[in-house]
């Protein structure tokens, strides 16, 4: 297995090393996606959730996909143990770099109001087999091209970040972030451009 | 050069660098920590007399990093980016998913991003390689990281200081201060009472 990320040999279609990948996945060429957990919470039942373009790395990786989920990634990403949280859209463009341990994720999962949330806690536990969850709010996140996500960072529910943004380590980005702005904090806020 | 150093207990097939300099009571759980390990530097790590790397410690150190654990220093599952120099002080203390990275590995200009992008995917084996001059981070001695705690390049933390779990530190901490926040800032100094307290 080691040795696809010792191999600097372009190969087609891309790969992952530690298993088969999802009929509704597509790899594009020379693409890699390293770790035995990719897929272990990856329940997305469209016909393409999962578009990957070409010569990305991802090492470690949780595609973690709703049923409804579709993610999308463009060319000449790099990864290392991020945590994809998708239940509706994340669409990622090229160049987009995202650093160990960041979180990405289009729903808040739970809803805000009380008895809402204890009916869901309902559904969700082992009591609740078969019975429907409150809807879910899910908004896309949307991350543009040349984007650097630090490591521990954390991007919400319906956020795009915009091209060629710099989001500090251990950011936790709540709204949207202008093209080139570098943000820091938790919430993030701008602290200057790139 | 000898054999290539194993350890006994370990559960990835992996072997320790020649140019990692372990103290016969320092104990580091798994030769897997050295898998984005590329220094070239005559030590890359040293590890002093019971110090320890537990977990996932990863030590991603590029070609000339120099990393450096004192006495009795401790990570659990500690981020290590380091591309010339982080130097742990003795008796201090590192939580789970702590980043110490000494270097962004990349410029924050999108289009020399994208050079260093392009490349990832020809390196053996793939990973970032630095453009951009790394700023060193030193950590004194007996300081306290809670967990997801973020150091940034170019930080000095001062002897005894405690950082709050999640902090995100951008600037240099005085000794014997806590600190907290995201970006982190002064919570309170130490007494001289807690200073000198056990002494």
């Amino acid at each position: 297995m080691e040795e696809t990320m010792t191999d600097s040999t372009p190969f087609a279609p891309g790969r992952w090393t530690d298993g088969v990948l999802p009929a509704n996945a597509r790899v594009g060429l020379n693409s890699l996606i390293l770790g035995d957990h990719a897929f272990k919470r990856f329940h997305s039942r469209r016909d393409l959730a999962l578009i990957i373009g070409e010569h990305c790395t991802m090492d470690g990786v949780h595609f973690a996909l709703g049923e409804e989920g579709r993610v999308k990634i463009s060319d000449y990403y790099y990864f290392t143990s991020a945590l994809l949280l998708c239940e509706l859209e994340l669409c990622v463009g090229s160049y987009v770099i995202i650093g160990w341990n960041a979180t990405i994720a289009d729903t808040d999962f739970h809803p805000i109001a009380p008895a809402e949330r204890i009916a869901d806690a309902i559904a969700v536990s082992p009591l609740g087999k078969g019975r429907p969850r409150p809807q879910l709010v899910r908004r896309p996140v949307i991350i543009e091209d040349d984007v650097w996500i630090g490591p521990n960072a954390a991007i919400l529910k319906g956020v795009r970040i915009g091209a060629g943004a710099f989001v500090e380590a251990g950011a936790l980005v709540t709204r949207d972030v202008p093209p080139r702005a570098r943000v820091i904090g938790n919430p993030a806020q701008i602290v200057g451009e790139v | 050069m000898g054999t290539p150093r194993t350890l006994l207990w370990d559960w990835h097939p992996g072997t320790i660098p020649h140019n990692v300099v372990l103290d016969d009571t320092a104990y580091i759980e798994t030769s897997y920590s050295f898998s984005l390990y590329r220094s070239r530097a005559p030590v890359g790590l040293r590890m002093g007399r019971g110090a320890s790397a537990y977990n996932d410690t990863i030590f991603d150190v590029g070609p000339d990093g120099r990393v450096s654990f004192g006495e009795c220093a401790l990570a659990v599952g500690v981020r290590i980016i380091c591309d010339a120099e982080v130097d742990i002080g003795d008796y201090t203390l590192m939580s789970w998913n702590v980043i110490l990275m000494d270097s962004y590995r990349v410029p924050f200009d999108p289009a020399g991003r994208r050079r260093v992008l392009t490349q990832a995917p020809v390196r053996t084996p793939r990973h970032l390689e630095a453009e951009v001059p790394a700023r060193p981070i030193r950590i004194g001695r007996g300081v306290w990281i809670g967990f997801d705690v973020c150091i940034l390049p170019g930080v000095t933390i001062g002897d005894g200081s405690i950082v709050g779990a999640r902090s995100v530190v951008m600037d240099d901490v005085p000794p014997y201060t806590i600190i907290a926040g995201n970006p982190a800032c002064v919570v309170r100094r130490l007494g001289t009472e807690e200073i000198n307290h056990g002494l």
